[in-house]
């Protein structure tokens, strides 16, 4: 009999948990910073202090799990986790197996060279090595418009950006491909690299969820940017992690990936 | 997209990558096989220093990941200014690591063909390098060849580690095809496939050479190969 | 490098789960294993033939192929058991070969001797063969221990924070001193590997019966 009533309560206890608050897990590739990075087992970034920010306002409650960024498209579609919140631009090919919120953010691909360096925007992409982030748009770009078109490069996919940009450091490669925001940085950090040029992308970042939204998602997601917009939340955050950069209203429109 | 529409279309980047999986495998073994010969006969003829300092080497080589050295390699090595490219790299870190582990075989293999034979050879007058030539070599290089071949299939499968420092071998290559089609259970599973068929190929074709080299009486070296 | 002592934790973190991953390995390739070798020795006919060409598929395909093939599974598998499943599947290919050898060593007299004697085919297996094809065994599957401990170090690229995801993590933060740290986890895993061959050779001794020999390799 006690058995029996341990276990109900348990139950009860369990049931009582899930009704209260929803939890759902947000993957993230924790290397991407000012977006999203680790510091002593704790996630920190924009992204991470947005997703925190819209779940207290939407009431529900969120988990980050790191995961390498070439897999983080699989794994939620597969279900693995629910939410992409880590500087995630909004793809063709993406969009056939996830769905996006609207867009809360805007980049281009920039072009990293040793600070010593003599290369130029169109130098740095000619008989060199140049590294990206696997599963990046800056290495499909690289993919599509150089190796696709016969220009002579040869590309590097690294797990990380931190890695590409050390083995551009010691002189492994002449180059590398990266977000803007990120390339910046790079830069601030004090890094032995310096921008040549600007890839004109026009890509949107957004956050992502399991194709078909199965939770509901997307509208909550997209009702908590506006109220962090409209509460002022939004520009605090822009200004902490992107000193000097202007705020603009979110959401944003979004652009057609496929167009 | 069909799991075979796939395969299909990601084979051709694969099997571009199996070449170089196989050029990995070839010359680190190759690299290996001398630098083991040098191992072994430091170890058993080269004075105490020179013995000491090889049973080091192997030792150590032999109790630690090859992932491990490879990272010292690849990741480590640049702080004293050697700048390998990923492939060097690998190659580097591949023939270090055979090279101890075949040092071995062969060791084992020398000291199990009977020290009487060596005199014998001496005792007919021949030089030494007619007896290591003529006596020794085709009698270990016999006795050796069953853990040999084992050794050449772990380092095939061992060359998939490459790709962690970004050398297109094959795993590699269905990783970056798996990052833009999200695909990656299919595309490792044809990559498994692959290594199947070139794992069997290999072994056979070793296994015929051991049956053809075979000397009647002639016993098979007591060293235990790494498991392949 | 004020929280040096921070870093000796996280080793030694990363050590204790190495050799859980090792544990799991084992006792999986172990059961797996042995359970694949007496199959095809003592099993009929054609569920041998299904046990052989499972142990040379398992030991054709690399180790990391393997893990990355579980890990991808459409299934949400935490990554201790992923690289536990993966490994060990590996692992059981090599252990169903140590047990296969050591099994057919134990010469077919002694089981012909023991059921007429009037044991069952059970206890034939329980009393005469098992016990002799462990001692068997032992030597080969030392070394497929201190392998499986050099092996686990590919663990950290499914996220387990073993002792490699550990020096990874440091290098990460601290911008370098990477030929120090990749050093110090060679010899981590150098002493490890001797201490699981130490420990292992004297089990052989202990066990060890007058008279019964090696393997037939």
């Amino acid at each position: 009999m006690r058995l029996v009533q341990i276990v109900l309560g348990f139950l009860a206890v369990m049931a009582f948990g899930l009704a209260a608050e929803e939890v759902f897990v947000v993957g993230l590739d924790a290397a991407f910073p000012p977006f999203t990075w680790v510091e002593q087992g704790e996630y920190k970034g924009f992204d991470v202090e947005v997703m925190r920010k819209i779940a207290e306002l939407q009431g529900f409650r969120v988990e980050f799990r790191d995961l390498p960024w070439a897999t983080i498209i699989t794994a939620l579609a597969q279900g693995k986790i629910d939410i992409i919140a880590s500087g995630l631009s909004v793809t063709c090919e993406r969009a056939q197996v996830v769905d996006y919120s609207l867009p809360y953010w805007e980049v281009d691909q920039a072009i990293l060279v040793r600070q010593d360096s003599e290369l130029n925007a169109i130098t740095a992409f000619l008989g060199t090595v140049v590294g990206a982030q696997a599963g990046t748009t800056g290495y499909m770009w690289l993919e599509d418009n150089l190796v696709a078109k016969g220009v002579p490069v040869e590309l590097r996919a690294y797990e990380t950006y931190d890695m590409a940009v050390r083995d551009l450091e010691i002189g492994r490669i002449a180059a590398v491909l990266c977000d803007t925001d990120t390339a910046l940085g790079f830069v601030n950090a004090g890094r032995n690299v310096k921008i040549v040029g600007i890839v004109k992308t026009g890509e949107q970042y957004a956050y992502a969820v399991t194709k078909g939204d199965p939770y509901g998602l997307l509208p909550r997601l997209n009702e908590g940017l506006r109220k962090l917009y409209e509460l002022g939340i939004w520009a605090e955050l822009v200004a902490k992690y992107f000193p000097g950069r202007a705020v603009e209203p979110v959401p944003l429109v979004p652009n057609d990936p496929c167009r | 997209m069909s799991l075979f529409s796939l395969w299909w279309e990601a084979l051709p980047s694969l099997l571009v990558g199996l070449l170089e999986a196989l050029k990995l495998t070839v010359f680190s073994v190759g690299l290996g096989f001398l630098l083991g010969w040098i191992l072994a006969f430091l170890r058993m003829y080269g004075g105490t220093v020179a013995a000491r300092v090889s049973g080091a080497y192997i030792e150590f080589v032999r109790g630690t990941p090859l992932l491990v050295q490879l990272f010292i390699v690849y990741y480590g090595l640049p702080e004293l200014g050697l700048v390998f490219s990923p492939f060097a790299a690998a190659l580097t870190a591949m023939a270090l690591n055979t090279a101890a582990y075949q040092a071995e075989y062969f060791r084992a293999a020398l000291s199990s063909i009977s020290q009487g034979q060596v005199l014998a050879a001496l005792a007919l007058g021949l030089s030494r390098f007619q007896m290591l030539r003529d006596v020794l070599f085709p009698q270990a290089l016999r006795l050796v060849l069953p853990a040999w071949s084992n050794e050449v299939v772990y380092m095939l499968k061992s060359s998939s580690l490459a790709f962690i420092v970004g050398v297109m071998e094959i795993t590699g290559r269905a990783n970056l095809l798996a990052a833009r089609r999200f695909r990656y259970f299919e595309l490792y599973l044809l990559v498994a496939v692959l290594y199947l068929i070139v794992v069997f190929g290999a072994s056979s074709a070793l296994a015929a050479v051991e049956r053809r080299l075979r000397l009647p009486g002639l016993g098979t070296e007591p060293a235990r190969p790494r498991m392949a | 490098m004020g929280d040096l002592l921070g870093e000796w934790f996280g080793f030694l973190h990363g050590v204790g789960v190495t050799l859980q991953v090792v544990a799991g390995v084992m006792a999986f390739g172990f059961l797996f294993g042995l359970g694949l070798a007496l199959t095809q020795v003592y099993g009929p006919r054609l569920l041998a033939l299904v046990a052989t060409s499972l142990e040379r598929t398992l030991r054709g395909i690399p180790v990391i192929v393997l893990l990355l093939v579980v890990y991808y599974l459409p299934w949400d598998l935490p990554p201790l058991l992923v690289a536990i499943a993966a490994l060990g599947l590996c692992s059981s290919g090599y252990q169903s070969q140590i047990f296969h050898t050591a099994l057919r060593s134990v010469r077919p007299g002694q089981v012909e001797a023991g059921r007429a004697l009037g044991l069952t085919d059970r206890q034939v297996l329980v009393h005469i063969v098992l016990p002799q094809a462990f001692r068997l065994a032992i030597a080969s599957w030392a070394n497929e221990f201190s392998a499986q401990i050099k092996e686990t170090s590919l663990v950290y690229i499914v996220g387990v924070a073993e002792i490699l995801r550990h020096a990874r993590r440091i290098i990460a933060y601290t911008f370098g001193n990477s030929l120090v740290i990749y050093g110090f986890t060679a010899l981590i895993y150098f002493a490890l590997t001797r201490a699981g061959n130490a420990f292992l050779r004297r089990l052989e001794r202990r066990l060890a019966i007058p008279g019964l020999g090696k393997p037939l390799a």
